[in-house]
């Protein structure tokens, strides 16, 4: 009975899943090249808003911000991250759960949780509301992703591997620059990769944890929501970030691709 | 290797910090009466508490458990089969697909829900093949809203927790004579509640909380827990009864923990 409701239930399943997650996707597409600064009506084809994404000066100006804390929160995280993973990974398990534990806080808390936490703590001691809050409040929530990342490569690690390279005269130094950061270089790249989408697309903790009108994309879009100053611009830059996820995917997979059919 | 223990001290204590000074904030802010964090000349008072009974407050926080909970109902029906249908898919195909379901979320999510708001509206670009939706400001909005932005976060965990199951406990099954419906409600659906669970965590706690979504898409009319703390915050300024309101989102996120967990070790036995 379940394998035959399955099959009938089959497809109407997956268009409904494919509606409910590309339908907003191609709406934002044709928006972006809609003649008209008003939503509801189609009046023609027109590529100015991708113009004005260079021409408007404060969507510019959120976008620079956007990226500008996306890589360097990135970097610092990673740096954290794989470091606090390597001192996760020796220590005992008592110690290496405690420090888990804390880390997934930020993964299982709420956005707003978050936000307004670290907006009481800066606020708190003080800090300037702006670049450097919203700098540390993505590293915040960065690190942990990282540390996931990377920790599964560690555990699959020899631990060993390290004593060995000391023993053969490595200081600990060189043997964790030597031995072990080029073993889990992979886990690294893959904690990096979601940090910095993470750190893209987030809304509500830099909403909480900005200040002194420093805004990124998102807080730009958010204050412009409703009002005249709002600019389809938002939809062709969006536009833009899906194709160019798109081609990297495809150019990877198909380069993949290629890598088995030589090998087979 | 004492010296590699070494790194992950200050993150322990920068973390408990961070987690654990936060909350005291919250709690000494919510039983005073101050401005903003400034806590000279703070006086106790229970007001706060006595506010949370105003219908506002009551009602926002039914609105955000019941319009989650169904949102989330909704992401397990469909995300279940969907991430069963990928685990069947050709290994080749498979990460193309898996692509297929993440991919959105690379798209701005505050974009996302314009665009469903625009569709919503009265008057939407669906005029055009004959469709008025006119949905905005409904509950029905809210709901598509929300289990169109987080059912990835409802997929991905069963994927994964589906993809990694071992084989030869269903052919032992089917051998040993369990019909394809017993496989699956005897075997294959006990095993996979780890990723029910963190599946519905990760769709229920986000969609309880949102705000910019029941925003937009309640067009003003329904609120929810986390429009009423927004707006205290970074409008009102009223840190007091917004503190208090959040101790209740954390009372929650605890409270659907412990649910979860127990449920999850109730189904296994």
């Amino acid at each position: 009975m379940m394998t035959k409701l399955m099959n009938i239930l089959k497809w109407p399943l997956v268009l409904v899943t494919f509606f409910l997650l590309y339908f907003p996707i191609i709406i934002i597409a044709i928006l972006s090249v809609n003649e008209s600064q008003s939503a509801h009506i189609f009046t023609g084809f027109t590529f100015k808003w991708y113009e004005e994404i260079i021409t408007n000066s404060s969507l510019r100006t959120a976008i620079f911000n956007t990226f500008l804390i996306a890589i360097i929160s990135t970097a610092i995280s990673t740096v954290i991250g794989t470091a606090v993973a390597i001192g996760i990974n020796a220590n005992s398990k008592k110690e290496s759960t405690k420090v888990l534990m804390l880390s997934n806080i930020p993964i299982v808390n709420p956005d707003i949780v978050t936000g307004l936490s670290l907006m009481i703590v800066f606020s708190f001691v003080r800090l300037k509301f702006g670049f450097p809050s919203m700098l540390i409040a993505h590293i915040f929530f960065s690190v942990p992703f990282v540390i996931l990342s990377v920790l599964p490569k560690l555990r699959s690690l020899d631990k060993d591997i390290f004593y060995g390279a000391v023993d053969l005269g490595c200081t600990p130094m060189q043997a964790v620059f030597k031995v072990i950061l080029p073993a889990i270089k992979t886990g690294i790249i893959t904690g990096a990769l979601i940090a910095f989408t993470m750190s893209i697309d987030d809304f509500v903790i830099s909403y909480f944890t900005t200040g002194s009108g420093f805004s990124n994309f998102s807080i730009w879009l958010y204050s412009r929501l409703g009002r005249r100053t709002f600019s389809p611009a938002a939809y062709a830059y969006n536009t833009l970030i899906i194709i160019g996820t798109f081609t990297t995917i495809m150019i990877m997979n198909l380069k993949s691709y290629r890598k088995e059919r030589k090998r087979n | 290797m004492d010296y590699l223990q070494r790194l992950s001290k200050p993150y322990k204590w920068i973390m408990y910090l961070l987690v654990g000074v936060p909350i005291i904030i919250m709690i000494l802010l919510s039983f005073t009466s101050t401005l903003g964090v400034d806590f000279s000349g703070a006086e106790f008072s229970l007001d706060n508490l006595g506010r949370l009974n105003e219908p506002v407050y009551t009602q926002a926080i039914k609105n955000s458990l019941t319009l989650s909970s169904i949102a989330t109902i909704i992401c397990f029906l469909i995300g279940y089969p969907i991430a069963f249908m990928i685990t069947k898919i050709r290994d080749k195909y498979k990460w193309l697909i898996l692509v297929m379901v993440i991919s959105p979320m690379w798209s701005n999510m505050l974009l996302r829900i314009i665009a469903w708001e625009q569709l919503f509206k009265p008057n939407s670009l669906l005029n055009t093949i004959g469709i008025s939706l006119d949905l905005l400001g409904t509950r029905s909005a809210i709901i598509i809203g929300m289990v169109s932005i987080y059912l990835p976060f409802m997929i991905f965990p069963i994927f994964t927790v589906l993809d990694k199951m071992d084989k030869s406990l269903i052919e032992a099954s089917v051998d040993l004579g369990a019909t394809k419906t017993q496989v699956f409600t005897k075997i294959i659906f006990p095993l996979s509640i780890s990723g029910v669970a963190s599946g519905v965590m990760m769709t229920f706690l986000p969609s309880a909380t949102a705000f910019a979504l029941p925003e937009r898409l309640g067009g003003g009319r329904i609120l929810l827990i986390g429009n009423v703390i927004e707006n205290l915050f970074k409008r009102v300024y009223n840190y007091n009864l917004g503190s208090l309101l959040s101790i209740v989102i954390i009372l929650i996120i605890f409270g659907a923990m412990r649910i979860i967990n127990r449920q999850e070790g109730g189904l296994i036995i």
